[in-house]
């Protein structure tokens, strides 16, 4: 039997990571009749957000880097550079009036407002982990240890 | 300034004290950053008192009301996963059942947190971020068990068990999302609750492609700095008398047996 490559089993992997979320979202949308005002608001925000602390967390990691590398400075700044064009986006969006404002009076509110929504996304992902892994290691370390036999010459 | 100092200060503390206690090779630096964790994650907590006027309060109040359950699942969790076949470390038949028992009451406190009078309310209606923790977990938790019931199919061998455990976990998430949109709860509606599912899902994936442009871009910035990095210096092959004096080495030190094998 052909083993599947690399390169298909990451597609395979993240279509049954991605298929049950969206099928989710196609069901409420279509069968619950969910009304959509504001997701394209919340996905560019949480988008702009996630980008600009994920650099910023990337930039943070540079340190353990530079202990490897004597210390250099371009990917620092790189990365830098990285953080400074998500928050200027960041801020560029929300300054345009509604385009990405929800009920937040100011564009430093929904900045702060993001930031602890990305927390909180964080969090349940965190939660959500730990359930999983936590059964799935749990049963792979309680089911009887395996024999590898050897046919005979 | 007391919401920057109690709240966001606190946050920052947080997260560089978890980011040292997780990635710094000295041990002084892994101490002083579980301090700054704790310190940074207790002045979270206790924000719904420090700043209550603040809307950011709310998060310190969640991060209370879920602390209880998610201590126990991990811990439970933990418990029994190191009751099974570990080399050291083993913990008892007894710890695993108590750990059994945790996850138990872990899973039914947090569903009574949606289906009971648990539900954190903040300051006088259901606590905002609530109703964003609890749909995010349902949609991930959802996505994590169909993810690992492919990976479990495509890494592991005659792993049915662990793949058909992955699906009770898929049913069960599927069953309380469908629950949650079609019926009311005590302080959440399923109006409000599918509302609530459908943005977590725009959240959830902003957040996968914001993380990912981040990620591809750290990886091009290191990708061009190392390939300006000048080739490392290649060394002259040995001369025939360095290679004599190291056979003589060798032969000092490897004493071979009297007979062949």
């Amino acid at each position: 039997m052909n083993e599947p490559s690399p390169a298909k089993s990451v597609l395979r992997l993240f279509l049954w990571l991605i298929s049950p979320v969206l099928a989710v979202m196609l069901w409420l949308i279509w069968v619950v009749q969910t009304p959509t005002d504001g997701s394209f608001i919340r996905f560019v925000n949480a988008m702009l957000t996630s980008f600009t602390l994920v650099s910023f967390m990337l930039l943070l990691t540079l340190v353990v880097y530079g202990d490897a590398r004597k210390r250099p400075v371009s990917p620092l700044f790189g990365m830098l550079l990285c953080v400074s064009v998500g928050a200027a986006l960041t801020v560029f969006f929300l300054s345009q009036g509604d385009l990405l404002m929800e009920a937040n009076g100011s564009v430093r509110a929904q900045a702060l407002s993001n930031i602890i929504r990305f927390a909180t996304t964080a969090l349940a992902v965190v939660v959500a982990v730990m359930i999983v892994g936590g059964t799935l290691f749990s049963s792979l370390l309680n089911s009887p240890p395996r024999t590898i036999s050897f046919e005979e010459e | 300034m007391q919401a920057f100092v109690f709240f966001w200060l606190a946050g920052l503390l947080a997260t560089l004290g978890l980011m040292f206690a997780f990635f710094s090779k000295a041990a002084m630096g892994r101490k002083i950053g579980s301090i700054m964790l704790a310190v940074g994650f207790l002045s979270l907590l206790a924000t719904p008192w420090t700043i209550p006027f603040s809307p950011s309060s709310a998060y310190g109040h969640l991060l209370g009301s879920i602390i209880g359950p998610t201590v126990l699942l991990g811990v439970g969790f933990y418990q029994i996963a190191f009751s099974g076949h570990v080399p050291v470390g083993r913990l008892s038949k007894g710890d695993r059942n108590t750990g059994i028992i945790m996850v138990i009451i872990g899973v039914l406190w947090i569903e009574a947190m949606h289906w009971f009078v648990f539900t954190p309310v903040y300051p006088n209606e259901v606590n905002r971020y609530w109703l964003i923790f609890w749909p995010t977990l349902l949609l991930f938790g959802l996505a994590c068990s169909t993810g690992a019931y492919a990976m479990v199919g495509i890494v592991g061998d005659e792993r049915h068990q662990e793949r058909r455990l992955m699906l009770v976990l898929t049913v069960f998430f599927s069953a309380l999302i469908v629950l949650g949109a079609s019926l009311d709860g005590p302080n959440v509606n399923h109006e409000r609750f599918a509302i609530e599912l459908l943005l977590s899902g725009a959240d959830l994936f902003g957040v996968a492609v914001g993380a990912a442009f981040s990620v591809v871009l750290f990886a091009l910035v290191m990708l061009i700095y190392e390939a300006q990095q000048p080739a490392p210096h290649r060394l002259a092959p040995p001369t025939t008398e360095q290679l004599q004096q190291a056979a003589t080495t060798i032969a000092t030190h490897v004493s071979g047996g009297e007979e062949d094998e």
